[in-house]
């Protein structure tokens, strides 16, 4: 699910500082946010933009970050509007909605205790790659010459 | 090519999840279909009390076997629970039927004058035991009101104008062209398998929309359901590769003693 890794270089306390809150904001946005799946996205693309030009920790992990809220976003928005039209249509509760959100409920829970974990490592400068969205962000986000 | 891999693992995991987790009878488990059916039992009971009320209900003994008698020929045909269905004559001239939650199926006595012959009621009765039996009534209900309001009803918290608006609502608006059209078709299966010839639906429906700058004042049934000579058409064209084999669901003298009766 998630690995310590070797980044290129040692990151400073500053960076890590920053590439932590990355995940923090996120955390406090779903918490804040609930039950609208979207908040939580628009904190995490904020931070993301406001880093782009950071070094190349910091971008690292605000992608990571950016890219697994962005996941659960279409996951929780099609909960979120499955949930409105049985509140305000001719929708029925089923065994398959309730399976849906069941199923949301755990990824949620799994995604926010991996990322206050990631948060926690990050912060004392330890690089923490994801299944999946590591490497997605590996592919997405490049070293630059001057970090 | 890795990331797609593990990409597609999170996907198939969340599926696999999904299903697993749905396999459980979750329905069950809540209660959700009882609370649901509790709630409309319980808001059958309290429009059905506001509309009795305040109309006059047609009690003549005859008129009520007739009507129940075409009532028990579809649902026996159909394999309906006729014990669910609690048929009501109002006695009044418009030219109304509608359900209400709960199985509740309220006919008033001008749409019964207004009928040419027996097999004209019971496509207008087909057409509102298919809202019934396709829970088109609850579904308008929550629609429209929302499920907040209509919980507030079951327990007494709203007043007498919003409990009259709803019931205005059921008794005096149509549900919308695709549910209707879904009510329609419903019927003429229901027709089919009874032996009673659909086009007599079409006929009524055709009929009230050609009087209807005449009579508009007393067309509840006709002028809330839009397009009706466009339903008619499609009835006809729904009906017609179908069964041929029809009969008389009443006799001519039941019918004539009924409509002076009524």
């Amino acid at each position: 699910m998630i690995q310590k890794k070797e980044f290129p270089y040692k990151p400073s306390e500053h960076e890590a500082e920053s590439a932590s809150n990355s995940y923090l904001m996120s955390v406090i946005a779903i918490i804040i946010g609930l039950p609208l799946p979207i908040v939580n996205l628009i904190a995490t693309a904020i931070f993301f933009l406001g880093n782009r030009k950071a070094t190349y920790f910091v971008r690292w992990h605000c992608t990571q970050a950016l890219l697994s809220q962005l996941s659960m976003f279409f996951i929780n928005s099609f909960g979120f509007w499955w949930t409105v039209s049985i509140i305000f249509s001719d929708e029925t509760i089923t065994n398959s909605y309730i399976g849906y959100i069941i199923s949301v409920i755990i990824f949620n829970i799994v995604e926010f205790i991996t990322t206050i974990y990631t948060a926690i490592q990050t912060r004392k400068g330890i690089h923490i790659q994801w299944h999946f969205f590591g490497e997605l962000t590996q592919l997405i986000c490049k070293s630059n010459r001057n970090n | 090519m890795k990331p797609l891999i593990q990409g597609s693992i999170v996907a198939v995991i969340f599926i696999t999840l999904w299903l697993a987790i749905s396999n459980i009878n979750w329905v069950e488990i809540f209660k959700v279909e009882k609370s649901t059916d509790d709630i409309e039992v319980k808001l059958g009971d309290i429009f059905w009390d506001a509309i009795s009320e305040n109309e006059k209900i047609n009690t003549n003994n005859y008129v009520n076997t007739i009507v129940d008698s075409i009532v028990n020929d579809i649902c026996t045909s159909n394999q309906i629970d006729k014990a669910f269905l609690k048929v009501h004559i109002i006695q009044k001239d418009d030219i109304n039927a509608f359900a209400l939650p709960n199985g509740h199926l309220v006919i008033y006595s001008g749409l019964i004058k207004n009928c040419d012959n027996p097999e004209e009621l019971a496509g207008v009765i087909s057409h509102e035991i298919a809202h019934i039996q396709l829970n088109h009534v609850m579904k308008k209900l929550i629609q429209e009101i929302g499920l907040s309001v209509l919980i507030s009803v079951t327990v007494g918290n709203t007043g007498s104008e919003v409990l009259s608006e709803i019931t205005h609502l059921l008794s005096s608006t149509a549900y919308g062209r695709t549910i209707e059209k879904e009510a329609d078709l419903k019927a003429v299966d229901y027709m089919i398998k009874a032996k009673i010839n659909p086009e007599n639906l079409a006929n009524f429906l055709y009929k009230l929309a050609e009087n209807e700058n005449n009579i508009t004042a007393y067309l509840t049934w006709i002028s809330t359901h839009p397009e009706s000579k466009e339903r008619s058409k499609y009835i006809i064209e729904y009906a017609k590769n179908k069964s041929k084999k029809f009969k008389k669901i009443i006799t001519n003298s039941s019918w004539e003693t009924l409509q002076k009766e009524i």
